[in-house]
């Protein structure tokens, strides 16, 4: 090992004062490490997640036009011959009411193909109670909330009212009466709002409440995995393009847009707050690097007489910086390395951190209100571990870089004489 | 056989505010291989500053030095070359006395098996072969100055500089401390200049010499 790096370990912890205060210079860094991890995850976290649930609900891209697609299977057809496309389904969505006994509810209800659906969307893996499987034109599935608001349950009957049928209000010989359905299941995405206003029903119910004949609200479509959803969104559209007026009919701003493009006011949102963070926590971590800085200077002026001592051995100037430079660096590591492993331990029982402090703080419901999800997502990619690695290591380098100059810029003469 | 080192008309000069000191005038000095010579003098006479010039730690405004018949003595060759011993022992606080004596082998090239034999030949040689555990704190001022010794003879150097190294020792313990000094300087043919204020210790030498306004002459 070169007596630089020999000594540079050598200094960092050869008392218990100098390990007490390299213990405090790798906290810091440490601290500052654990924070961007744990922050910078968790934001990372609700945007995969938002983006997870997404595409688990409504497939990686939507199909919608500005009026009733009358002909959803010719259009299935287009769409599922486009290269990159596994499978489409057609849904039909809107406002209805929902009464049991006299507890009304104003949900948005899914109108979907159990036969079709399951190649689009994972619907069974949020299914609490009851089967996707039973879901017939005669019956419905409630999401949790929504279910337990009104106090409905499996075999629950319930009334629902849609908008369309305000247009028979007034026929003297018509009379509004709800369509009644039987709860066959409870579903749970795990975001608060979909949780507490959505509602599932067969494509079939939901064009007799609305009154769409054959025709569909749009399709959810599945793309293969890997493949990249805007390239794939963009040969829908120039499909689509195409084939209107030849062999489909036209329709009214018939537009594919993929889940990033339909959410993407909040994912520039996390992007810009991840941002933001990001620069607020590097501060920490600059704060440790100006304490490692200050540490290593004091050292250097503590040690002026051996590093003329040094020269007369024969070490260079180069090496000299070294010496002092790597500490430096040295902290940066080990810190690095202690604010990840603390880092991960707390992403790792994060929710169990979370109950913990709601415990006391009370505001359990309030979080999930707020944050619409009743788990704490997490999800470190790549560029942002190496965005906290390489900062934490540069800003620590930089901290012994100064003093490390410092060092080699004393004149050996001057530091041999020095009292 | 050649001087181990050779100088010729080395002068120094310092400002001090705007007065300019002329602390070396012209020194001359050449040592022979396994040589000893002490430098006597007033402080502030320009013994340290000699010293310095001669391990090539500064430069001469005027003059030069010549080590083995070479004029440029990089850092790297310095280490190899020459021993220095401080009136300061100047012992790193955070090796043992065994690794403060290794840390001039680090420094000079590298350590293996060969530079660990000799650690504890030099460690034996200055009688401190049971305390190569004890950092600088837990030894004796005149213990250190022995560690000091062993250290700038580690890399088997053809001159030591010995800059006042009984300064902070009592006689006693200075007296054996010169006698170490001078004995394996001997043994192993080292070249040996030794600023001193001792005349007792100065008398030890070969050639015994007066830096006096910043000329050398024979005492």
């Amino acid at each position: 090992m070169p007596w630089y790096v020999y000594l540079a370990l050598k200094q960092l912890y050869s008392t218990w004062q100098r390990f007490f205060f390299t213990g405090i210079s790798v906290l810091s860094v440490a601290l500052g490490v654990w924070l961007l991890l744990v922050v910078l995850s968790v934001m990372g976290g609700f945007s995969e997640k938002i983006g997870e649930m997404t595409q688990d609900t409504a497939g990686d891209i939507q199909i919608t036009a500005e009026a009733t697609i009358p002909d959803p299977a010719s259009l299935q057809r287009v769409v599922d011959a486009v290269p990159g496309v596994v499978a489409s389904a057609p849904f039909a969505q809107g406002f209805v009411v929902i009464l049991y006994g006299d507890k009304p509810v104003l949900p948005v209800l899914e109108g979907i193909d159990p036969a079709a659906v399951e190649k689009v969307t994972p619907l069974h893996k949020f299914i609490r109670l009851g089967s996707l499987d039973d879901l017939d034109d005669d019956s419905i599935i409630l999401s949790s909330i929504l279910a337990e608001q009104i106090g409905a349950g499996l075999g629950s009957k319930v009334d629902v009212y849609s908008p369309a049928q305000l247009t028979h209000w007034g026929r003297a010989d018509e009379a509004i009466l709800p369509r009644e359905l039987t709860v066959v299941g409870i579903f749970e995405i795990g975001h608060q709002q979909l949780d507490k206003s959505t509602a599932i029903v067969t494509l079939r119910t939901m064009q007799d409440l609305y009154d769409l004949g054959s025709g569909v609200h749009g399709l959810e479509v599945k793309i293969a995995p890997g493949r990249d959803v805007q390239a794939v969104t963009n040969a829908i559209n120039r499909t689509l393009a195409r084939a209107q007026g030849r062999t489909l009919r036209p329709v009214p701003g018939l537009w594919a847009q993929s889940w990033k493009t339909s959410n993407a006011d909040f994912l520039w949102a996390v992007r810009m707050e991840k941002a933001i963070m990001t620069f607020i926590l590097l501060a920490v971590v600059v704060v440790a690097a100006f304490l490692t800085m200050s540490l290593l200077i004091v050292l250097v002026l503590k040690k002026t007489r051996e590093i003329g001592l040094f020269a007369a051995l024969g070490a260079t100037r180069a090496q000299v910086a070294a010496c002092f430079c790597l500490q430096g660096v040295f902290i940066g590591i080990v810190g690095t390395a202690l604010g990840l492993v603390f880092g991960f331990v707390s992403l790792h029982y994060r929710n169990e951190i979370i109950s913990f402090v709601l415990r006391f703080t009370g505001g359990e419901e309030a979080f999930a209100n707020v944050y619409q999800f009743t788990q704490l997502p997490a999800h470190t990619s790549g560029s942002d571990l190496t965005t906290i690695v390489v900062s934490a290591l540069v800003l620590s380098t930089l901290a012994g870089a100064i003093p490390a100059l410092l060092a080699a810029r004393l004149n050996p003469v001057e530091a041999l004489r020095n009292e | 056989m050649s001087d181990v080192l050779t100088a010729r008309g080395l002068r120094k000069f310092y400002r001090s505010g705007d007065r300019t000191i002329e602390v070396l005038r012209g020194v001359d000095l050449a040592l022979a291989p396994g040589e000893s010579v002490s430098i006597r003098g007033e402080s502030g006479s320009g013994k340290s500053t000699l010293l310095h010039l001669l391990a090539a730690l500064d430069r001469p405004d005027a003059g030069e030095v010549r080590w083995e018949g070479t004029a440029d003595l990089g850092a790297r060759r310095r280490g190899r070359f020459v021993g220095m011993v401080f009136q300061a022992f100047y012992l790193v606080p955070e090796l043992s006395a065994r690794e403060n004596i290794l840390l001039a082998a680090r420094i000079g090239g590298g350590i293996g098996a060969e530079s660990r034999q000799r650690t504890e030949e030099l460690l034996q040689a200055v009688g401190l072969r049971e305390r190569g555990h004890h950092y600088p704190g837990q030894l004796s001022g005149g213990e250190r100055q022995r560690v000091a010794v062993a250290r700038a003879l580690m890399n088997r150097p053809r001159l030591i500089l010995a800059d006042e190294p009984t300064g902070n020792l009592d006689e006693r313990t200075g007296d054996e401390v010169i006698e170490l000094l001078m004995g394996l300087c001997a043994t192993t043919s080292t070249a040996l200049a030794l600023v001193t204020h001792n005349a007792a210790h100065a008398a030890k030498a070969a050639r015994s010499l007066l830096l006096h306004e910043g000329v050398l002459r024979p005492l």
